[in-house]
């Protein structure tokens, strides 16, 4: 029986219980300090110059989380009234929203029904007059195929907004998620493979001239050198020191949470191989292009397994119920009669299970058996 | 003289305040006083488990709304953006008109233009900082919507003067109150007088946490409602401390503006001192005014011109207007006194504004606060001594010209 057990959380608590008394000594400290300095301080400038060296970026610049740093992104690439970019039709609200937020319009492009992300050949046949940029997002363990995305901006001369807010240690074709763009972002929301206790995100760019406009962006459209004059309309976009210096003391570890991630994400689909036709369709694991965010499978009786899974102290979470353009808030910017035949088959399906590097040997085989034990009752059904 | 921590930098155990300098602001010794009470709240956080948007925000909000008297608090990551979800959630639409004040910090205007609108600036007040009602009726147009006063430094703006005009051009009105914790008006809380207000918790705040934060005030339910929402990429329901609400669906196009619980954390240790806190603010701020009000030079200091009846004031910033500002500034650096211009240049000049087509003389009384006004040192940590001193520098630099 494991029923006796308590419920694996699929949201774990305990993200950071290894860094109770970092964190505590670091709000300590920050708050005590001599400097007093709690907002875009040297810790900040710190960690944008290693993160900027780890991605070999020319520049990362810290914002206040990944949704804003899209914001920041859009605008400084002088997206606005009357232009049209092109999103997934599956994915994350900011996705849309952002887009919207600096007046223009999200057109939504279908999915690749395996990767689960922005197909260039649907992206391309959106292209009009009005397109000025294109922005794919990568999608819980897969980056987006950028390759194709780069050509396509290119040749089509459009701006190539990476949404990598959650692809966090992936590198495709030796190049990091974040790098492809015009400028790409990550989001440090405490779920992330690079998260921490708080809101925040960076933008990460080669383009210096975008980077200026983004670091006036951030900071209600001064300059950092001229203090209350206001050259842009900016935001209020910042990141803070605590944070900082948290991540700072994080980042020598997060190899290695990559790694036993993967390592978790790699057992699994090699014990959900065989479920292909069992209506459990696992993620492509391995290869280029991958990283251990999200666990999402497709799951033809999503409701029962998800039932099952919770009846043997598994939660699981669907990340995206729904397409954008089926979303309440995205569906007058939805072409009336139009479909998006992947995304609401993804939106359908998807079911994502536990991931974390503090999940154990044993958590993750409970994991496994038990969706391989639903596959087997429910086939015989 | 209030009793400073050992453990706070610069107080090594001297008594001579002569040598240390005085920074524009810290809340180093607060923030080392209240340290059980802050890493009481911490724990919590750390055993909920949820770090941006989860119950000890929530805690704040509900002790806040108690502080207040608000209907609703809303937190969210700063001023400006409560400013800005304050603002759409109250109804705002694409190229609606919002007069604001010329003299003000930037988010007052520039929030406008993030929700979508467009600020139309008007002239302060004679004796203040507060927007002036008659400027307000005078710059208003057909397209203009709202109006939103900002509740500068010490008090409130004229807001029965404001309501008035309001009620005469049929405006909705949404206060700047970032400022204005401890503000009120015959006995409501500022930022309750029309659809809703906003508070900041940038540090150097009256409550100052040590990152950035904010929240939206409103009786309104709908405004609370759709605030809510914004917040959170646009999502309905339950997500204040619900993970799984990530996949509510997604109502209005939002933003990303939830608070982080550290911050919710110090936010409520320093909610628990903070009546103390404006008191011993208000002793600062009658101490410079006793001082300074007499010196030659000086030419204007807060208590020189009486709150209106039934305002309570609650001096976050001690601001002076004075002749040879610039000059004044660079003394009192020198001999380590920090200081801060609000504001040196008025919005309706700045260079994000231009398009508009402002010219110096549009409004004279914005330009003129913006020459000659200078901020002092104001902060619950601050020894009466050093206010003293910072007295005995400005009486020297005007008695040496």
């Amino acid at each position: 029986m494991t029923v006796t057990a308590p419920t694996i959380p699929f949201f774990p608590p305990d993200l950071f219980a290894g860094d109770h008394d970092a964190l505590l000594e670091t709000v300590r400290a920050i708050g005590t300090g001599a400097a007093q300095k709690f907002i875009l301080g040297e810790q900040t400038a710190r960690l944008e110059r290693e993160l900027r060296d780890r991605l070999g970026a020319a520049d990362v610049i810290a914002c206040s989380s990944g949704t804003s740093a899209l914001t920041l992104v859009l605008e400084a690439t002088g997206v606005g009234r009357g232009d049209e970019v092109v999103v997934p039709a599956f994915g994350c609200a900011p996705l849309a929203a952002a887009v919207i937020d600096a007046g223009a319009r999200p057109v939504f492009a279908d999915i690749d029904p395996v990767r689960l992300t922005v197909d260039p050949d649907a992206a391309e046949a959106l292209i009009t007059s009005r397109t000025v940029a294109l922005m794919p997002a990568h999608m819980f363990s897969v980056m987006a195929d950028m390759p194709r995305f780069r050509e396509l901006a290119d040749r089509a001369g459009l701006r190539l907004i990476e949404d990598s807010a959650l692809a966090q240690g992936g590198v495709l074709k030796g190049r990091p998620a974040g790098r492809w763009g015009d400028a790409g972002v990550h989001s440090f929301v405490q779920v992330k493979t690079f998260g921490m206790p708080g809101e925040g995100g960076v933008v990460i760019t080669d383009d210096t001239e975008l980077a200026t406009a983004v670091r006036m962006l951030r900071n209600h459209g001064q300059d950092g050198v001229h203090r209350f004059v206001h050259h842009r309309v900016g935001h209020n976009s910042r990141f803070d020191e605590v944070m900082a210096a948290f991540q700072l003391q994080r980042l020598a570890g997060l190899d290695a949470r990559l790694a036993r991630r993967t390592e978790i994400a790699t057992y699994y689909s090699r014990r959900f191989v065989s479920l292909a036709d069992r209506g459990v369709i696992a993620p492509p694991v391995g290869g280029d292009g991958r990283f251990p965010y999200v666990y999402t499978v497709l799951a033809k009786h999503r409701a029962p397994l998800r039932a099952h899974l919770a009846a043997h102290g598994v939660a699981s979470h669907v990340y995206y119920p729904r397409t954008l353009p089926a979303q309440p808030a995205f569906a007058p910017y939805a072409p009336g009669g139009a479909s998006w035949p992947n995304a609401e088959s993804a939106a359908r399906y998807n079911l994502a299970l536990p991931l974390y590097p503090h999940l154990t040997d044993l958590q993750a085989e409970h994991i496994a058996d038990t969706v391989c034990a639903f596959t087997d009752t429910f086939r015989e059904q | 003289m209030r009793k400073i921590s050992s453990a706070s930098p610069g107080f090594s155990g001297t008594t001579d305040f002569e040598a240390a300098s005085i920074p524009f602001f810290t809340q180093a010794a607060t923030f080392d006083e209240s340290w059980a009470d802050i890493r009481g709240h911490l724990v919590d956080v750390l055993r909920r488990g949820k770090f941006s948007h989860g119950a000890k925000v929530a805690e704040l909000e509900c002790e806040l709304a108690r502080w207040t008297g608000a209907r609703h608090v809303v937190g969210v990551n700063s001023g400006t953006d409560a400013l800005i979800i304050l603002l759409r959630a109250a109804g705002l639409c694409l190229g609606d008109e919002v007069i604001v004040p010329a003299y003000t910090f930037i988010a007052t205007a520039s929030s406008v233009v993030l929700a979508g609108g467009v600020p139309v600036f008007a002239d302060i007040e004679a004796h203040g900082y507060g927007i002036d009602p008659r400027s307000v009726a005078t710059v208003a147009t057909d397209r203009t919507r709202m109006v939103m006063p900002a509740h500068l430094f010490d008090r409130m703006a004229d807001m029965r003067g404001v309501c008035e005009v309001a009620r005469r051009r049929g405006l909705t009105i949404v206060e700047d109150s970032a400022e204005a914790i401890g503000m009120r008006l015959d006995g409501r809380h500022a930022g309750l007088l029309g659809a809703g207000g906003v508070l900041s918790f940038f540090p150097a705040k009256t409550l100052g946490a040590i990152g950035d934060a904010g929240a939206v005030l409103t009786d309104d339910d709908r405004v609370a409602e759709t605030a809510r929402m914004l917040r959170h990429h646009g999502r309905g329901g339950h997500t204040v401390d619900n993970f799984p609400g990530i996949a509510n669906p997604t109502v209005l196009p939002g933003r990303n503006s939830k608070m982080d619980d550290v911050q919710a954390a110090v936010l409520l240790a320093k909610l628990s001192r903070l009546e103390t806190d404006i008191a011993r603010r208000a002793e600062l701020a009658a101490r410079y005014d006793a001082r300074l009000a007499q010196v030659p030079g000086v030419r204007a200091v807060p208590g020189g011109v009486p709150p209106r009846p039934g305002v309570d004031r609650a001096c976050y910033v001690h601001l002076i207007e004075v002749d040879e500002r610039d000059a004044l500034a660079a003394h009192l650096a020198a001999r380590g006194i920090g200081t801060e211009i609000y504001y040196p240049t008025p919005l309706h000049l700045q260079p994000c504004f231009a398009h508009l087509g402002h010219r110096p003389g549009d409004f004279p009384r914005a330009e003129a606060a913006c020459a000659a006004a200078i901020a002092l040192p104001l902060y619950p940590d601050l020894p009466d001594t050093h206010v003293d001193r910072v007295c005995d520098e400005i009486e020297r630099f005007y008695a040496g010209r």
